[in-house]
């Protein structure tokens, strides 16, 4: 595990452990509090084409072993990110990959192909799952549009195209094999949990509108690893697990199951300086071996 | 976001620390004083700034409170807090000698005057927890400090002897009228307001939005700062849960409690937009 994590189309990361989307903004708060040493990667918050104000709060809500949330993808949009945090991440050690985010496939393909001409931008993770907000097609559990959106997407660009799968599905493993015939180069998979609290006292959703939201945290691991389990087995692309992470043990199950490198999401709220730790533990395990 | 911006918090301060629980003193109804050995807090915590407390073998998500007070000298640290869900009820069945992690400090504090004035402490119930701190702090400088004290009733009042000695004055209103002057806040606020340079405001956001407009009619000339509350889940500005409407320039600009706050210039609250939204998480 200490070695180089090939994911493909020239990325490498320096170690399997990465920060997942949503859970460590564009890396600016982490290295402040210095805690990027020994990361392979930051996935960075889901960008858009334009800047999104994100929803009305409450956005998060807690439940046993895990929180709910409905962000709404805020964001400053694409320009912003390639022009004023991208030099910021010049000499970081973590690749950075942008987590792409939109309603359309055209969406997908401006802010790739703006992130084509930023030389620290490592890789795009295609986040076709967010459940947050209304998509008019909902690319993530349509195979033939998830295979569509990453085709274009390909074309796009030269850097290395993640696929961030959604397991609102009914088989992952069939989105995941025609993302990898659309030219992607690795699988994320989990995002969210669709999840829904429920307020006894007002008696309606905890969370507005709906009250549907992305359940994430511990609560979701052994799920995630059967849907890990599953892409493993169905594809010859590299599977970045993702899903309750909150110790290196949990990251060792996800690389024992096959996934070639993991994202540690949620337990970044509470524990801040865990990625790093794990990305140490982790090499102990690769030098001992 | 936005070409206008507001100042962030230094998150190069923060720390992870364990912690070491010294006790928590019961005292009122669901109030409790939880004091913490915590060294590196103690020493670089400033008035308004709060830590994300680990609530162990319980909720996942850290919980946020102001200093309440801080020994550097002792390396301790205070939390004035109330029983609120089941982070907060763990919190205040701790026992001393049990382990947590503290992170801070985080957010941005009140404002310290450069040249001594005088100051006026508003607190609205549990609102009372970062004014020992400030008060401290405040006289330190040389400060004339007033204290109004407001709560439902006596037994949720911030007991006095936790504020430093020195006050220039102290009123105590309750809602209903065990102790002190009864009524709100606001009632006792106007006649408190003659010479004051600086008005230091935590409680319920209504109770902050009517001191804010209440100050800037009668004394316009006087800084009003408040200490605002937001659901937070890490504290530290990823998880943008604790999203608030502010005003930059008196632009709508979105912000974050744990960044731009929690302390604010109550002009730099879009205080319409806040009263939509809920204070605590759930």
């Amino acid at each position: 595990m200490g070695a180089e994590v090939v994911i493909g189309r020239g990325l490498t990361l320096t170690s399997p452990v990465g920060a997942a989307s949503g859970t460590f903004g564009y890396g600016f708060e982490a290295e402040r509090m210095g805690n990027l040493a020994g990361l392979g990667a930051i996935f960075t918050k889901g960008t858009t084409p334009d800047p999104r104000p994100g929803n009305t709060p409450p956005r998060i809500a807690e439940v046993p072993e895990g929180m709910l949330n409905s962000i709404g993808l805020q964001n400053p949009g694409v320009e912003v990110v390639a022009a004023e945090y991208a030099p910021r991440w010049r000499g970081w050690a973590p690749k950075v990959i942008v987590n792409v985010a939109g309603a359309t496939i055209e969406d997908y393909v401006r802010v790739c192909t703006r992130l084509d001409q930023v030389a620290e931008v490592a890789g795009v993770e295609l986040n076709i799952s967010c459940p947050n907000i209304a998509h008019g097609l909902d690319l993530g559990v349509d195979p033939h549009a998830a295979a569509a959106c990453t085709r274009a997407v390909r074309a796009a660009t030269n850097k290395a195209v993640i696929v961030k799968l959604t397991p609102n599905v009914t088989d992952i493993a069939e989105i995941g094999r025609a993302v990898q015939d659309g030219g992607a180069d690795a699988v994320s998979a989990v995002n969210t949990y669709l999840g829904l609290k429920w307020s006894r006292v007002r008696g309606t959703p905890v969370l507005p509108g709906s009250g549907m939201a992305g359940l994430s945290g511990p609560a979701i691991k052994p799920l995630a690893l059967a849907a890990v389990a599953r892409l493993v087995a169905a594809l010859r692309i590299p599977v970045i697990g993702i899903g309750g992470i909150a110790s290196a043990d949990d990251a060792r199950e996800f690389l024992g199951l096959g996934a070639r490198a993991i994202q540690i999401g949620t337990a970044n709220f509470y524990l801040p300086g865990l990625a790093a730790s794990c990305a140490a533990e982790l090499r102990q395990d690769g030098g001992s071996a | 976001m936005s070409p206008v911006q507001l100042p962030e918090s230094d998150l190069s301060r923060a720390h992870d620390e364990a912690a070491t629980c010294l006790g928590v003193d019961e005292l009122g109804p669901d109030l409790h004083l939880l004091t913490l050995e915590a060294p590196a807090a103690s020493r670089a915590a400033l008035p308004g700034e709060f830590a994300q407390l680990q609530v162990a073998a319980g909720p996942l998500l850290r919980r946020p409170f102001s200093f309440c007070a801080v020994d550097p000298g002792q390396g301790t640290v205070s939390f004035y807090l109330r029983v609120y869900g089941e982070g907060t009820r763990r919190l205040a069945h701790l026992t001393p000698g049990s382990c947590l992690r503290l992170l801070g400090p985080l957010g941005r504090g009140f404002t310290l005057p450069e040249t001594p004035g005088t100051s006026l402490l508003v607190a609205g119930g549990v609102g009372a927890a970062p004014f020992p701190h400030l008060a401290a702090q405040l006289l330190a400088r040389g400060e004339r400090v007033h204290w109004l004290n407001g709560a439902a009733g006596s037994a949720q009042l911030l007991p006095l002897r936790l504020m430093p000695g020195g006050l220039a004055g102290s009123v105590q209103v309750t809602f209903d009228g065990c102790s002190g002057r009864r009524g709100l806040v606001t009632d006792a606020l106007p006649e408190l307001l003659g010479a004051v340079d600086r008005v230091y405001a935590c409680g319920p956001n209504p109770m902050l939005q009517a001191v804010a407009e209440m100050v800037s009619r009668l004394r316009p000339e006087a800084l009003v700062e408040v200490s605002i509350e937001a659901p937070m889940g890490c504290g530290f500005g990823t998880c943008l849960g604790c999203s608030i409407p502010l005003l930059a320039q008196g632009v709508r600009v979105p912000g974050l409690c744990c960044r731009q706050g929690p302390v604010l210039e109550a002009g730099q609250v879009d205080w319409e937009g806040l009263r939509q939204q809920p204070a605590h998480l759930e």
